[in-house]
């Protein structure tokens, strides 16, 4: 059957599953067995069993539920009540003084939990009072809020990596490699932001009056310390070669439980609380993956992506044109769909098509997570957007409002990474000559 | 009595499934032992660990359907209200229940192959593959009973589960309540 054909009606079923409110996971089975069924000689059933298992048990995926559970577990010892006080000291004299809390803050948070609206919540619940009582601008602070919140895609140990590792089958220790420079140029990006617009317009931003020492400093950030260490040995462990990411977990995790039980933040609730936690979203994110995977060797029998992969060809764009394409593409889905849907929704037909046209999947992946972070906060659908929007109490608007520099200031992001690819490869490239 | 077994039922699953999350690093700590003491304990943990992995996915399906955490757009159900409502609930539930009836059916019968054709894995410890895999179809069945379940207390006038359990991750001061699906709402 004609290509064209089928992928209308994949399309066209898809849609109308997804839009009549069936869970994502079941509507890759559905799709993916009506597929094998209709248009292939494949047995759908058979494969439907053997294809789900494999994806289910893949080595690369066991690093994804410990990750969580181990953001899970810092999320209830001090480290989120202490994020203020023990940044504010070391940002307050840069222009723009406490709003860069926000930034660093997503950032360390983002290092550690991995998940975007979380970061954002967890850093705003502190944060936003403060703010608001030292006479900051409101628009600024929820901005920095929403688009810093977002950063927790890309910073390692970052779970959207780990999902596009699996689907794209690229090395998750490479891929944490290349999303740290990318990460930092990221919060740099945003730091200079707000510190240009607080020296046109000083009303901003008051100016902070406290100074302290250096060790006065440490002591105000000495919950903090701790935390960062553990992400030193758990990333380092990673790029230096010394552990997978799955075994680098693992310390994470009993690293986290040590830091807890030390904070005194650790009880029975507290531990089973954090585990079932990580038991809901790694559970969601696996079975997704499952069902992406069937879907895409359902889609490999019928030979849609190669055929789609084709017309790209055919089109000759250059790899430019297909980034700025896929770009507005991926920011169109932003506005409906979740990060991990879209993300393995369309890897069966986009990942061949990069592939293709000659785009390495390393820097793709980079690519993909900062496109998933600016559809975090785009309307209708932002997740950041609408966790704001209860924080504030303002409506959607005016966060968006809010959020729209930052969206452009990631685009900038984009523009960079595509003009100079060697920011996201050349740490890759130097770690592994190392 | 059968609302309270069927509770749980998916509330201790998904303890099982939060004890081979635990096993995931479990077997990491004991090959790295392994090691040390390589005569002592033999584990494959890239083996062992992705069973638990997939042991803890698919018994982890109920609870976490329950809980509201499977993801799902509702941008353009939820405008609906009523009867429309529940109608749609309904369709989502069914489509969802024919998902996992075939997806129990089949892993059953991949089960059942594994275990008559003897399929061992090909790591250090060669465990027969119907084991690790029957938890795929156990979880799965888990999965579809809860669905079944919600289907007749849905069409009898309650509230569906995993809207009533869906857990706010942030609350206003004002207790207006933010949550986590909110994003694919």
């Amino acid at each position: 059957m004609d290509a064209g054909l089928i992928s209308a009606v994949v399309f066209v079923m898809m849609l109308g599953l997804l839009a009549t409110g069936i869970w994502v996971a079941p509507t890759l089975i559905a799709v993916g067995f009506v597929t094998l069924h209709f248009f292939s000689p494949a047995p759908a059933g058979s494969l439907l069993g053997s294809n789900v298992w494999d994806a289910s048990w893949n080595w690369a995926l066991t690093a994804l539920p410990l990750f969580v559970w181990m953001g899970e577990i810092l999320f209830r010892t001090r480290l989120s009540s202490d994020m203020f006080n023990g940044l504010a000291p070391w940002v307050s004299r840069l222009p723009g003084g406490l709003l860069h809390v926000n930034i660093v803050g997503c950032g360390v948070m983002a290092a550690v939990a991995g998940s975007s609206a979380v970061t954002c919540a967890t850093v705003g619940r502190m944060s936003m009072p403060e703010l608001k009582k030292r006479g900051y601008s409101e628009s600024l602070s929820i901005g920095t809020l929403a688009g810093s919140g977002t950063l927790g895609l890309l910073i390692p140990p970052s779970i959207m990596l780990i999902v596009y590792g699996v689907v794209a089958q690229v090395s998750i220790s490479r891929l944490f490699i290349a999303g740290i420079v990318p990460g930092v140029m990221i919060i740099g990006i945003f730091m200079a932001y707000v510190a240009i617009r607080a020296m046109l317009n000083p009303s901003l931003a008051p100016k902070e009056i406290t100074h302290l020492s250096f060790v006065e400093k440490l002591w105000a950030s000495r919950y903090l310390i701790p935390v960062m260490l553990l992400m030193f040995v758990v990333l380092g462990s990673i790029y230096g070669g010394f552990a997978t990411p799955t075994e680098a977990a693992t310390v994470g995790v009993a690293g986290a439980l040590v830091l807890a039980a030390v904070s005194r933040s650790l009880s029975w609730a507290s531990f089973l609380d954090s585990l079932m936690g990580a038991v809901r979203t790694s559970c969601m994110i696996a079975f997704i993956l499952a069902g992406a995977a069937f879907l895409s060797t359902a889609m490999g029998f019928t030979g849609v992506p190669r055929v789609l992969a084709g017309y790209v060809e055919a089109w000759e764009l250059s790899p430019v044109m297909l980034i700025v394409l896929l770009t507005v593409l991926y920011i169109c889905l932003g506005c409906f769909l979740d990060g991990v849907s879209m993300m393995v929704l369309t890897a069966a037909v986009v990942l061949p098509m990069v592939d293709r046209a000659g785009i390495d999947l390393l820097w793709f992946g980079i690519f993909t997570v900062i496109v998933v972070e600016m559809a975090q906060i785009t309307p209708p659908v932002g997740f950041n957007l609408f966790v704001l929007q209860g924080m504030t109490g303002r409506d959607i608007l005016k966060v968006t409002k809010a959020a729209a520099p930052f969206f452009f200031l990631m685009l900038l992001g984009i523009a960079i990474i595509t003009a100079f690819p060697q920011i996201v490869l050349a740490p890759v490239q130097w770690m592994i000559s190392k | 009595m059968i609302r309270k077994s069927l509770d749980a039922l998916y509330l201790w699953s998904g303890y099982l499934s939060a004890f081979f999350l635990v096993a995931i690093a479990l077997t990491i700590v004991a090959q790295v032992l392994g090691r040390f003491a390589p005569k002592l304990i033999v584990v494959d943990s890239t083996e062992t660990a992705g069973f638990c992995l997939a042991a803890s996915t698919f018994f982890g399906l109920a609870y976490t359907y329950r809980q509201g955490a499977h993801i799902r757009v509702t941008l353009v159900t939820r405008l609906a209200t009523g009867t429309l409502d529940r109608l749609i609930h309904l369709w989502s539930i069914l489509v969802f229940a024919v998902v996992m009836g075939l997806m129990t059916y089949w892993s059953f019968d991949y089960v059942y192959f594994s275990y008559k054709f003897n399929d061992i894995s090909p790591g250090l410890m060669a465990i027969p593959f119907w084991i690790p895999r029957s938890a795929m179809g156990l979880g799965s069945l888990i999965l579809l009973i809860a669905l079944i379940d919600e289907f007749v207390s849905v069409a009898r006038g309650k509230v569906p589960s995993y809207v009533e359990n869906d857990a706010p991750i942030f609350k206003s001061a004002d207790g207006e309540a933010s949550s986590q699906t909110e994003e694919t709402r």
